[in-house]
């Protein structure tokens, strides 16, 4: 965000139809199991190949989640504790993750559980490092450009989508600070998508406002991140799937 | 931002501000529209010419002017964005000066048409680069097996006339290119007319510069309008396949292939084996090669209600599918063969799947057996030696037909056809001995049977399925037709002889000389419905209803072969029908939230049963069997699912009918010192079962507990009643009985000793089960508990070693209420483990090894099996696409198919020669490259 103390401003009077910039985001996290297991380095081209013919009528598994935003802050986090099937006569519960960032104060508090243990994140910001690409496409009524980044903990590739009218730069999962609000995310090809599915502008200091009291260990971001590299390289060596028990 | 404010106070002086700072620059400009009209808030973006990476970014304000300040001296490229406007790219190179004033820039509006239709409509991404828009051909819907050229009129911008020249933007194209390539020579029309529309993922617009300014790399200025189109990566088709040739020493060889090719939206394959070394069916892989994307399919079953479909078990339905076999048998020697294909059609809306496969499995057995039978005082003892040579060909087909009608109704269409013909001969020489004596048997039969059949099996099923616009409202139909029409026929010859039987003379002798053939038929008509209501968002209500008719028709002629021809035996003969009506009606609430689900309800079942029996068709007289019966069938389930635990409890009432052939009334002498007969008056078995389960996992530290007990208590428990004469001949029926029962638990602890290193994992189940019979009319209460306790270990210490011990304890004692004396103990033991070398050349060693024990302290029974198996392989070619494998089975020569039951009032130890010592050369392709067995496969 220091990026952002040098950028400049010009701002000689917000014109009256200035966009409005707070509201919440729906989006559908869709988590494709298949292309997520068949990048595992342990598994054979065979194996892979199989699982691929094998499975490949099967969806990925869906999840509603939200996001409230307004110029400074924003909170992103499952639209409901449980997950349930869409008859209403299945529910399993979801991990804990809700993420809050304060762009202004240049904070961030999140709470994530992985690997069975929930953990509560309080640490500063710091902006990923975004290429901006040529190309548009209309994402729930807007038309959004396209910019890449990549996940160095988790070596993973991120394409959002950010809206070129709502100069926010709040987005899902981890991602933020590009110069519209981010309506879809893909990691690592369609592994994970994160789809906007609709865009409701008004007020939510509410909200952002509402804390619920969650027990966890307290962590900084640079420990987590440990944490997350062992997690990953003890998995591929026992040969398991790192992300059964970690948020992709 | 507070600091960003304060910038922003600044703006009228900034000139002054930071012009000190000769390290960094101030950037500025202005933006307009083609028709110069100043754009204010359109987002202007700072990238770094190298790879576009935002330095910074900030919006125009009301009068269409942005300045970014301070920013480092460097090239940087400007972007401007700005809705229904071609992103503008400027490059800017800061001067000597402190600001670089871009002046006034003009973006230029996107063609209406393109924004409207490709980013609006079709939800297209429009990727620009340069000259350059790209469109996503995907998501431009036409017909399939449409050319590229009909594709090409569906995009905005482009227009085919109707000789199918293409003109892009008002110009003509005059180059089109498939992946960056010239395919079709300079005509674009042929690329354009030949290509399938389904294989191209994007189309490219833009202006290449003229072949001859390539070749001669001075650029005219000229520009040719061009087309790329890039095919779709998963549309590149493929192929693959697989073949295993081994030959061995005793002539033991294999010989299996598959191959396949597959696109986006069919797949097809082949699969072949033969092989002596007693792997009949396919493997769990080469299953899902086979069967591809419907190697697996829920939701095909037609009986709804709760039980989970299992509310109607016949017995005898199995073997219509295409053979799993997880690894090779261990009893007898089998010659095996089979082939097949396999079609599949997947697209969202239609799946659909074909397939034929043939397999020949012939078999030998050479069984030694020893049995004990309690009597109510005393036992006696069998010895069996026998030969049984068996062929079987199976001739399977099956489809499957999914439509999708629209998004709220759905048609599964199943059929499954087997047509199966085999014979058997069995040859058997059984001793009897009174008691456990070890003196001369007290009689002896020997039998020679020879049995022929053939059949045909078919199952259909049809469900629909529909959901209403209110969430939660379903409905589901289905209906189900089934046949099972078997003939067989055969001979039976058998001579038993009495030595203490001293009326005639010492010894006597009954002989036995027939000729037989069954034919029958069932068929059976089922249908289900299915209404789930939801209540509220945690309440949901459903109501099912479960019909089925099922018709047996048995037509058994026995014929005597005697000296004056073959005599029908009019007390063997039997032509029997039965016709069996079933109803089930049932309801059940259910609530879910939060993770914890309940649900209860209650089911009426109904069934009328209508057969006669006689010893011909003309039937006179004919017994009749009529009876009606019904029964409630509750049902509760409760399941919660907490952070890393889980708990189940749940309440049923299993329902098993009764299968045809023991409700048939016909008496099977096949063996005459163990004749069978049927029970037409056998009502369903209830039992009531009751199972709790906890589960613990922590993923944090891989510890893993779970627990399990059940108990099931029966009612109408269809139990083999053993009736035994004098001459040791037994007679067993199928009656009902109440009062057994079952108690099961089941134990399992796994937990990292070092983490990606060693893993322990224990466990333990006892199984403790009260059966009642009658022997000779008296109840007896057989009580078996069985006690098992294993523990395994994952050793992976290293890339090039990994072992996997295993210990398996278990322990059965049997008791019997009538006659304690015969109460006894049977022993089981394996230790085994699994090891893997990596060594040096590439090439990789495994042991396997497994030492067995067998104790039974009454017979003064034991047995000590070493099975030791070598294989060393290398894996060479590219991608590791070959193998070769030297295998030694068995190297100490010492495998005999072993088995030790209790059940009943019988215990018995069986050993049947099977596959011993012998060693193989195998080479393996695959084309998708093979894999060093180092580490067990976890899953995934």
């Amino acid at each position: 965000m220091k990026k952002l103390l040098i950028f400049f401003f010009i701002i000689t009077g917000l014109r009256a139809t200035a966009q409005q910039t707070e509201g919440v985001v729906t989006y559908q996290r869709n988590q494709d199991w298949l292309k997520i297991l068949s990048q595992l380095s342990y598994l054979t081209l065979d194996q892979k190949e199989r699982m691929k013919s094998t499975y490949k009528n099967y969806e990925g598994f869906k999840t509603p989640m939200k996001l409230y935003f307004n110029a400074d802050q924003s909170l992103y986090a499952n639209e409901d504790e449980y997950w349930k099937s869409e008859d209403g006569r299945w529910s399993q519960r979801l991990e804990d993750y809700i993420i809050r960032r304060d762009f202004k104060k240049e904070t961030k508090s999140e709470i994530i559980e992985m690997i069975g243990k929930t953990y509560i994140i309080e640490d500063s910001l710091q902006t990923p490092q975004w290429k901006v690409l040529n190309q548009l496409k209309d994402i729930a009524g807007h038309i959004c450009m396209k910019a890449e980044t990549t996940d160095p903990i988790k070596q993973q590739k991120i394409v959002a989508w950010f809206a070129q009218d709502i100069p926010v730069s709040a987005g899902p999962e981890q991602y933020f600070g590009l110069p519209g609000l981010i309506l879809e995310l893909d990691i690592n090809d369609g592994s994970v998508l994160v789809t906007a599915t609709r865009v409701e502008m008004k007020d939510v200091s509410k909200e952002l406002a509402t804390t619920k009291k969650t027990k966890g260990k307290k962590i900084k971001t640079a420990d987590y991140d440990k944490l997350i590299k062992d997690h990953i390289q003890t998995s591929i060596k026992s040969q398991e799937n790192p992300y059964w028990t970690m948020r992709y | 931002m507070k600091k960003l404010l304060l910038l922003l106070l600044l703006t009228v002086c900034y000139h002054v501000t930071f012009a000190q700072q000769s390290g960094r620059i101030a950037i500025r400009g202005s933006i307009i529209d083609t028709s110069k009209a100043i754009l204010p808030g359109a987002t202007v973006m700072l990238l770094t010419p190298k790879d576009s990476a935002l330095v910074n970014y900030g919006r125009t304000n009301d009068k269409g002017i942005f300045e970014f300040r301070n920013v480092k001296r460097a090239p940087y490229i400007l972007k401007v964005s700005y809705v229904g406007f071609l992103p503008l790219q400027v490059e800017v190179n800061p001067d000597n000066g402190e600001v670089v004033d871009l002046g006034t820039l003009a973006i230029k509006p996107i063609q209406k048409e393109l924004l409207e239709i490709v980013v609006k409509t079709a939800r297209a991404p429009l990727s620009i680069r340069g000259d350059t828009i790209e469109y996503n051909a995907a998501s431009f819907k036409v017909p399939p097996g449409s050319t590229v050229e009909e594709l090409l009129r569906k995009l905005p911008g482009m227009q085919v006339d109707q000789d199918g020249n293409i003109k892009a933007q008002g110009e003509n194209v005059t180059k089109m290119t498939v992946d960056g390539k010239t395919f079709f020579g300079s005509d674009p029309k042929l690329a354009t007319k030949n290509l399938p529309a389904e294989a191209i993922s994007k189309v490219q617009v833009f202006n290449d510069k003229t072949e001859a300014s390539k070749t001669t790399g001075i650029d005219d200025g000229k520009r040719e309008k061009t087309v790329n189109l890039e095919l779709k990566e998963s549309h590149r088709k493929g192929g693959f396949g697989k073949v295993t040739a081994g030959i061995g020493t005793k002539d033991r060889y294999q010989l299996r292939g598959n191959y396949n090719r597959f696109n986006t939206k069919e797949q097809m394959s082949v699969i072949g084996f033969a092989n002596n070394i007693n792997q009949t069916g396919l493997s769990f892989d080469d299953y899902q090669d086979f069967r591809g994307s419907q190697s697996f399919n829920w939701n095909d079953q037609g009986d709804f209600g709760f039980n989970g479909g299992g509310y109607i078990v016949f017995g005898d339905d199995n073997g219509i599918g295409v053979p799993i076999s997880g690894g090779s048998s261990n009893r007898g020697f089998s010659k095996n063969y089979a082939g097949g294909g396999n079609y599949n059609y997947d697209t969202k809306n239609t799946k659909l799947s074909s397939n034929y496969f043939f397999n020949q499995t012939g078999q030998t057995f050479d069984t030694d057996l020893t049995k004990q039978t309690s009597l109510l005082n005393g036992a006696f003892r069998t010895e069996e030696k026998s030969f049984r040579n068996t062929l079987g060909n199976n001739h399977r087909a099956s489809a499957r037909f999914e439509q999708n009608l629209d998004s709220l109704n759905t048609l599964v269409v199943v059929g499954n056809f087997r047509a199966n013909n085999g014979n058997e001969r069995l040859g058997s020489t059984q001793n009897f001995f009174q008691e456990d004596g070890k003196g001369p048997p007290s009689s002896q039969t020997t039998l020679n049977n020879q049995n022929k059949y053939t059949g045909i099996q078919l199952a259909t099923t049809a469900i629909y399925r529909h959901k209403f616009h209110k969430k939660g409202r379903n409905f589901a139909a289905s209906l189900s037709y089934n046949i099972n029409d078997t003939d067989g026929s055969g001979n039976q010859q058998s001579n038993s002889r009495y030595f203490t039987d001293t009326t005639a003379g010492g010894t006597s002798q009954i002989r036995l000389n027939q000729d037989n053939v069954t034919n029958s038929l069932r068929t059976e008509l089922k249908s289900s419905l299915d209404y789930i209501e939801p209540l509220s968002k945690t309440m949901s209500w459903e109501t099912f209803y479960n019909f089925s008719l099922r018709t047996d028709k048995v037509d058994r002629d026995v014929f005597d072969r005697t000296d004056q021809g073959m005599v029908r035996n009019v007390s063997l003969s039997r032509y029997y029908t039965n016709d069996f009506t079933y109803n089930r009606i049932g309801t059940s609430v259910r609530y879910n939230n939060k993770g914890l689900t309940l649900s209860g309800g209650l089911a009426g079942m109904w069934f009328h049963q209508a057969g006669k029996f006689a010893a011909d068709q003309t039937g006179s007289p004919f017994t009749s069997v009529g009876r009606n019966f019904f029964s409630f069938v509750p049902n509760a389930t409760a399941y919660y699912n907490m952070k890393n635990k889980r708990v189940n409890l749940n309440y049923n009432v299993d329902v098993r009918q009764p299968s045809t052939s023991d409700l048939q009334p016909v008496i099977d002498n096949s063996n005459p010192r163990f004749i069978r007969e049927g029970n037409p008056d056998l009502l369903p078995q209830l039992t009531h079962r009751l199972s709790g389960g906890f589960g613990v996992f922590d993923p944090g530290s891989f510890v893993n507990v779970y627990f399990n007990l059940n108990y099931g208590y029966n009612i109408n428990q269809i139990v083999y009643n053993q009736t035994i004469n004098s001459l040791l001949v037994t007679t067993t029926r199928p009656v009902n009985i109440d009062g057994g029962t079952n108690v099961g638990s089941y134990f399992n602890f796994g937990f990292p000793l070092k983490k990606t290193k060693a893993t322990l994992n224990m466990y333990t189940s006892i199984n403790l089960g009260k059966n009642p019979t009658f022997i000779n009319n008296v109840p007896n209460n057989t009580t078996n508990n069985n006690y098992n306790a294993g523990v395994s270990l994952d050793l992976t210490p290293s890339e090039k070693f990994t072992l996997y011990p295993n210990f398996n304890w278990n322990f059965t004692d049997t008791r019997y209420s009538v006659n304690t004396a015969q109460n006894l103990k049977i022993y089981n033991y394996r230790y085994g483990a699994d090891m893997n070398i990596q060594m040096p050349a590439g090439i990789f060693f495994n042991a396997r090894m497994n030492y067995q024990i067998y104790k039974n302290p009454r017979f003064g029974f034991t047995q000590q099996l070493p099975i030791l198996n070598l294989s060393f392989y290398k894996l060479f070619l590219k991608d590791k696409k070959a193998e070769v494998r030297v295998t030694a089975y068995d190297i100490f020569n010492k495998n005999q198919g072993i088995t030790q039951s209790s059940y009943q009032n019988i215990v018995q130890t069986e050993q049947v020669q099977t596959l011993a010592q012998y060693f193989m050369l195998s080479f393996s392709y695959n084309v998708r490259g093979l894999k060093s067995q180092m580490r067990r496969n976890n899953g995934f």
